[in-house]
């Protein structure tokens, strides 16, 4: 019989070692293998944060203007490259652009020995 | 009066390093450029200009967010300048640079230059279709598509495309005051314009829009074909940058289009062979829609031909 630990661990999946995504920096990944990054990972003020790929303006829509490009050059913003929308990075709510007020989905993240993982 | 087009568009950036290469991976040629911006040409010299965003020499964008600081079109000849200069006056202010060149503001918040154009004239064929029947050919023995390597630069600063709070005074500014013809038109949505020296479909598309999406949906310069900018396109994902909308065929403007995010706050679109115009042209009115938008749209897949990581017979996945 599966242990509760077992069972959650079939539930997620790996994206990268935690420690590879640097503070201000984010990474998109796809681990569905749909072609496209569907979602991507922040590190802001130490905490990973994950999110869909997909802005709140015109839905599904891609944000990175570059693989793994998702923040300003500072580091202190989520952009959505199509039409410039501005998000805060921990909580997803869109502060500038064309989604003002509305908010970038999360995923939940698990860090297990420095692994991390999105719950699927 | 004969406003030939765009120029160049200005832009104020956050990572002058990063929207440099961006530029040159699309393909446009670097000129005079430091780490604190530059000029990024096409082949008839018309570009994109970007500056780091606190430059003070930039002017004002229309809205804050918006990176667009400004539109600066081309002129055939100084009474043009001239009529622009006494037209504008009447009601704003216009300022005469020290290069010659002349500053105003458009009745969107979008500040806007004229020059007279300093576009290089070049002859260098397009892209040729055969077609049994046909009277115009490539040359024997001269290939269609454009071989790996070679080199593919974008020709000319195409159309710019605003969002704008108020479409009927924004049409109105172009059309009244500095004699742009509308050519086709999204129902509700906006105008297609043309100026008066330009036989393109559209050196401007004006969206109506809500004030908090002020400012730019895209540009794009001209390639020499469909095969070219395609290729160039499938080159740019490869580089890791993020298609939005694209390859298809637009309706109105018959333009071939692949839009991509860009680090300018807006899209930016690789455009070929747009329709021309003059003055007997009637002007088509759609309503705006998918189906309406594209007459086809291509969908992009790495590699479908059995070999080396492909199933053997074929990626149909
Ligand atoms: S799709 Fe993200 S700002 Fe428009
Ligand atoms: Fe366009």
């Amino acid at each position: 019989m599966a242990t509760t630990h077992e069972a959650g661990l079939a539930a997620l999946l790996r994206l990268c070692r935690a420690d590879e995504i640097g503070e201000a920096q984010s990474r998109g990944f796809d681990p569905d293998d749909e072609g496209q990054d569907s979602l991507f990972v922040v590190r802001w003020q130490g905490q990973l944060h994950g999110w869909r790929n997909a802005c709140p303006h015109i839905d599904g829509a891609p944000m990175a203007w570059r693989r793994d490009a998702y923040l300003n050059a500072e580091g202190t913003r989520i952009v959505c490259h199509a039409h410039g929308a501005e998000f805060v990075p921990d909580t997803g709510l869109c502060v500038q652009g064309p989604c003002r007020g509305e908010r970038l989905s999360r995923l939940e993240l698990v860090v297990i020995d420095g692994e991390l993982f999105v719950t699927s | 009066m004969k406003i030939v087009g765009l120029e160049s568009l200005v832009f104020g950036v956050d990572d002058v390093a990063g929207a440099s290469r961006f530029l040159v991976d699309y393909g446009l040629a670097p000129v005079g450029v430091s780490d604190r911006g530059g000029r990024f040409e096409a082949m008839d010299g018309t570009a994109v200009v970007i500056a780091r965003q606190d430059d003070p020499a930039l002017p004002r964008p229309p809205v804050p967010g918006c990176r667009l600081r400004k539109t600066v079109m081309g002129v055939a000849d100084e009474a043009t300048l001239g009529a622009i200069v006494a037209e504008l006056r009447r009601d704003r202010e216009v300022r005469r640079l020290a290069d010659g060149s002349i500053e105003s503001i458009d009745d969107s918040g979008f500040v806007i230059g004229f020059q007279l154009t300093a576009r290089k004239p070049f002859v260098l064929a397009g892209e040729i279709s055969n077609a049994p029947g046909g009277v115009v050919f490539r040359p024997i023995n001269s290939l269609g598509v454009p071989p790996p390597g070679s080199v593919i630069r974008p020709r000319s600063l195409s159309h710019v495309v605003y969002f704008v709070p108020d479409v009927v005074k924004a049409e109105a500014f172009y059309v009244n005051r500095l004699g742009f013809r509308c050519t086709d038109r999204f129902t509700g949505t906006g105008p297609f314009l043309q100026p008066g020296g330009s036989l393109d479909h559209h050196t401007h598309f004006l969206i109506g829009a809500p004030p908090q999406m002020h400012g730019v949906e895209h540009f794009t310069f001209h390639f020499g074909g469909p095969s070219e900018m395609i290729s160039n396109g499938y080159r740019f994902v490869e580089k890791g940058y993020q298609a939005f909308w694209g390859p298809g065929r637009h309706i109105l403007g018959s333009n071939w289009f692949w839009y991509f995010n860009s680090p300018f706050g807006c899209h930016i679109e690789m455009d070929a062979d747009m329709d021309q115009h003059d003055a007997s042209w009637q002007p088509r009115e759609a309503t705006a829609s998918a189906d309406n938008s594209q007459a086809f749209l291509l969908k992009m897949r790495k590699k479908w031909y059995p070999g080396p990581g492909i199933h053997e017979n074929g990626d149909y996945a």
